[in-house]
């Protein structure tokens, strides 16, 4: 969809019918829509005059990221971080996407590989899991929506925009000049220029109106030789979910289900669809399409609703379930959690074999490790076959391509999330949310060195590769096989490092690039207890002005938030008491120590000192305390100009 | 936690098997002596009575406990409960488990174990860190199928327990909780408290110089408590920790705690025949030490300057000399030639000599050193 005519008309203009903005929390009319000024009858009493209100704006950003998920986040706070100004356009209420308190899905990453342990994703996304733990102890995911809400207005150089949807792009030629964008509370049309456009909506409808290249629907086996394709192409998408929660009243409950329910039997249901957890909802309450999954969007959450209201039923009344006798629902989502719909194009398109075999990509920008976990085509309303068919689980984490994030034809727009440049058997591991992060830290990273450099996202993955890989690196995205090598680090030419005591590794791990414990190998330092202190020496003195130090918070062990609360050796339901507590910097000048700075109450993994330039000798780190643990373990130092 | 004791003579059990490799040790000694106790086990509400039988050598050490135990925790009795015998070591570690002759354990749905399976049951219980550590009981009750972790979906993350194949014997995981917990719970500080308050110093000794670190850590807490530093105990300790600087943590924590005198002949000896770590630990424990040392005893440290290899240890020594000993000639003496070592050392030295009193020649040694590195430092 290019440039509509309205856009030339001017502000009387009246917006075609055929781009009425799907503003799923409005219920306007067209006429709300479109401000039409002529038959406006404002008259104000307050003032006493007759008016037309203002319901137009022309903004202008250096970014303009497209979706709240978790993908559109870490994109928007990578780039405004990086120095982007950035505005952050979501159509909900709430951020999260899918792990908002709209629909409850939990914010899942690598959880678990073969060797039964996560490989948990760090960076933009650890940050937000880590600020929920400190935030949220009781794990209300209402709550989460506020935290999020919190970690993204924080940042200075990012604007959110909520309640607002992209609906149409601007074009100029294969530029996508600005972005319409509709506020349903305001009543506000937006036009949003920016450089660089980033769609981490999921559906990506800005992306599909600026005529970016996409596909929908299933591979068949020949295109990229994927074992677990079907043997010729369909339309199948995944489907959306419909949670619900509930809870022990400490009575008996009954429970009559509204006049929408679908009834619901099991009769001849797959052994796979199991009810363990479904108290706090039932993931295979999925309708899928083979068609066009968006339009279809609103006839398949009606669905989803008499669905979920049908196995609840079954669920307390069929006599199966008799410990279901004292539950009662306190929750029912009413916006079906999606998993699939476009996938648009990109200068590579990742396949089944790419993750199954695990490729080796020069432009590897994050990674992946959840299963191939497709869904059956129909949901539940195929229920003979099993509701997923989990054809794979990884022995390590996947890369994923830099060149699947940006369009093959439009020049600025980028793309995080489920709707990248992949096939539908990719998409069944790489849609999970702290994957999709991933690919967000990296664009919004990337958005920033175009702007820096006046150029567009392909010349980033042809000509500065390298520098995006290095400053996510920085920013603490781990790469796998990929070792962080910057040349400005002036800790990689320390003459010496060495801790005060060792119980575990080596301080000079710490300059190997490798930020975590990874492929059999140890990468880090761990002190015999506390207090403990990190010493660099150089020979000759360099100014400072920056250390920033990676610490322990178990990557083995899971932190996002769920339901059940689960604490084990695989989820954790606090604050990792590995992580680093408190410490502080020292410099030495001309032989004598100096205090740089303190640190009583650190929140982040990524631990950044910031100080006015100073010529040093030699650093000492001073740590005092954890979240718990009896030693501290450190995986990096940094230090730079 | 309300316990009961009595010795019994000649408890036999001649009809309990083995079902993996281990020694019993129980029928080779005639000492055996019951302890009741009530103990929280997580699978119960209530704390249960149980009765752990202790086993002497003939020098009255315990060298081995056992207890019964029923094999399941079971809600409705509908289960079929068989006996275990659970055998850990003197310090409460997990050995074995056995069963009486003929006696099967059960599945789910009334399978039996499998011979694979009572192997891997041993493997469980022998893993101190197994996720039954930490999952609830309700959580093992949902479980349906323990080796499909195929269960959770990227949506809900459904609840059932996650069990690897090789942590669970498949249908039986709530056998392996009950057990588990019996085997690595509270049972193991009990018989951990036991053995430290009914061995004696000689023994303490024994277990110093026992392989196992477990031994050793138990052993200095003891000996701590007991306030025994002898020097036969002093010099087990300081074998160890010339072997393994992993233990001069703890080693120190117990040292640090001993009269003055053995306090400073133990430090010096760690200093002037260890290694790097044993140096710099030794070094650090005197510079923190509430002890008033005498300018004496720091001043021998110097011979030892030669044998300082790397920055590390020349740091805090130095960084000790300064706040405990400053102005001792025979330092100054000593550390005068370390303006040639390596530059980081040299360096180092410098920074401690400018704010020591030197005399004319030293004065321009180290105005020397300034000219030529002033860029350096």
């Amino acid at each position: 969809m290019q440039r509509r005519d309205f856009f030339k008309k001017g502000t009387t203009a009246a917006i075609a019918a055929g781009v009425i903005p799907l503003v799923a929390s409005s219920c306007a009319s067209t006429q709300d829509v479109v401000y039409d000024r002529k038959l406006d009858k404002w008259y104000h009493l307050g003032t006493g005059k007759t008016g037309m209100p203002s319901r137009k704006k022309t903004i202008g950003y250096d970014v303009a990221v497209i979706g709240g998920g978790a993908a559109g986040i870490c994109a928007a706070v990578a780039a405004a971080r990086n120095g982007s100004k950035t505005v952050l356009v979501q159509d909900r209420p709430v951020l999260g996407g899918n792990a908002s308190s709209e629909m409850r899905v939990h914010l899942n990453g690598v959880n678990q590989l073969n060797n039964g342990e996560a490989e948990r994703e760090t960076g933009i996304i650890e940050e937000m899991l880590l600020h929920n733990r400190f935030e949220n102890e009781q794990e209300s995911f209402p709550i989460f929506d506020h935290v999020l809400y919190d970690f993204v207005v924080r940042e200075p150089n990012l604007t959110l925009m909520l309640n607002t949807q992209a609906v149409d792009a601007e074009m100029k030629g294969d530029i996508i000049k600005s972005a319409l964008c509709w506020q349903a509370t305001t009543e506000i049309l937006y036009t949003i220029n920016a450089h660089i456009f980033i769609d981490c909506s999921g559906d990506g409808l800005l992306a599909a109106t600026s005529g970016a290249e996409y596909r929908t629907g299933r591979e068949g086996k020949a295109e990229f030789n994927e074992t677990y394709a079907p043997d010729e192409p369909d339309g199948w998408q995944m489907g959306a979910t419909l949670l619900m929660s509930s809870k022990d009243m400490g009575r008996p409950i009954k429970y009559s289900p509204p006049s929408y329910v679908i009834k619901y039997t099991h009769e001849g249901a797959s052994l796979k669809r199991k009810f363990a957890g479904y108290h706090e909802g039932i993931w295979w309450i999925e309708v899928g399409s083979e068609g066009d999954i968006i339009a279809d969007f609103e006839v398949n959450r009606h669905k989803l609703m008499g669905y979920l209201h049908g196995v609840w039923d079954y669920i307390k009344n069929s006599g199966k379930f008799p410990e279901a006798e004292n539950l009662a629902l306190d929750w029912v989502g009413s916006l079906p959690g999606r998993r699939e719909s476009r996938r648009f194009i990109g200068d590579y398109i990742v396949s089944e074999k790419d993750m199954t075999e695990y490729k080796q990509f020069e432009d590897a920008i994050a990674f992946g490790g959840w299963s191939l976990d497709e869904h059956n085509p129909g949901g539940i309303e195929n229920i003979s076959e099993p509701p997923s068919y989990f054809h794979h689980h990884f022995d390590e984490v996947y890369q994923f391509p830099f060149r699947a994030l940006y369009s093959k034809n439009v020049s600025n727009l980028m793309f995080a999330g489920r709707n990248v440049s992949q096939t539908h058997i990719a998409l069944s591991s790489s849609r999970i949310m702290a994957t999709c992060a991933l690919m967000g830290q990296a664009v919004g990273t990337a958005a920033t060195i175009c702007n820096k450099k006046n150029i567009l996202p392909r010349e980033v993955a042809q000509k500065h590769i390298n520098e995006l890989q290095e400053q996510i690196m920085r920013d603490d995205v781990f790469i796998p096989k990929r070792p962080a090598n910057d040349p400005n680090d002036l800790a990689r030419k320390a003459n010496l490092i060495f801790g005060s005591t060792t119980l575990s590794g080596d301080a000079k791990n710490l300059t190997n690039g490798i930020s975590r414990d990874i492929d059999g190998a140890i990468n880090h330092w761990q002190s015999d207890g506390l207090s403990a202190e990190l010493q660099l020496e150089w020979e000759l003195p360099i100014a400072l002005s920056s250390v920033e130090i990676k610490c322990d918070t178990n990557v083995k062990r899971n932190i996002m938030m769920r339901k059940d609360s689960r604490n084990d050796d695989l989820y954790g339901n606090a604050i990792p008491p590995e992580m680093l507590k408190s410490l502080s910097l020292e410099g030495r000048v001309n032989g004598v120590w100096q205090n740089i700075g303190d640190i009583k109450e650190n929140r982040t993994r990524l631990i950044k000192f910031k100080f006015d330039s100073m010529n040093v000798t030699a650093i000492r780190v001073k740590m005092t305390e954890t979240y718990g643990a009896e030693h501290v373990k450190l995986f990096e130092i940094r230090c730079y100009a | 936690m309300l316990s009961k004791l009595n010795i019994v003579i000649i408890l036999t059990f001649p009809f309990w098997i083995f079902f993996q490799s281990g020694s019993d040790v129980s029928n080779n000694y005639d000492i055996k002596i019951q302890h009741t106790f009530y103990v929280n086990h997580p699978g119960e509400k209530e704390p249960m009575e149980v009765v752990l039988i202790e086993i002497q050598n003939k020098d009255s050490l315990p060298i081995q406990y056992y207890m019964d135990v029923k094999s399941v925790i079971c809600l409705e009795q509908v289960c079929k409960v068989i006996p275990v015998r659970i055998f850990w070591n003197n310090i409460g570690e997990y050995q074995n488990y056995k069963l009486k002759e003929g006696a099967t354990l059960e599945k789910y749905e009334a399978d039996l174990f499998e011979s694979e399976d009572y192997v891997k049951l041993q493997s469980i219980l022998s893993n101190k860190n197994s996720p039954f550590k930490e999952v609830k009981l309700d959580e093992v009750l949902t479980v349906v199928d323990e080796t499909d972790f195929e269960d959770v979906d990227a949506v809900s993350g459904a609840t059932a327990l996650e069990l690897n194949e090789n942590d669970t014997v498949a249908g039986a995981a709530l056998t392996c909780y009950t057990l588990w917990h019996w085997a690595n719970g509270n049972m193991v500080a009990l018989i951990k408290k036991n053995t430290t308050e009914t061995v004696s110093n000689e023994q303490l000794l024994d277990f110093l110089n026992e392989k196992n670190k477990d031994y050793y850590l138990l052993a200095l807490n003891e000996l701590t408590k007991r306030k025994v530093y002898g020097e036969d105990f002093t010099n087990a300790v300081l074998n160890r920790v010339f072997k393994d600087a992993n233990l001069l943590r703890a080693s120190f924590k117990y040292i640090e705690t001993a009269p003055k005198s053995i306090y400073f002949s133990v430090v010096k000896n760690i200093f002037e025949r260890g290694g790097q770590e044993q140096k710099i630990a030794a070094i650090k424990s005197l510079h923190a030490s509430p002890f008033e040392i005498s300018k004496a005893y720091l001043d021998l440290f110097c011979v030892q300057i030669p044998n300082l290899k790397s920055f590390q240890e020349v740091m805090v020594f130095l960084e000790l000399m300064q706040s405990r000993n400053a102005n001792s000639t025979k330092v100054i003496d000593c550390t005068i030639p370390l303006l040639d070592a390596n530059f980081l050392i040299a360096r180092r030295t410098y920074w401690f000599l400018i704010n020591e009193n030197l005399d004319t020649l030293q004065q321009q040694k180290v105005e020397a050193f300034y000219i030529k590195n002033k860029d350096k430092l």
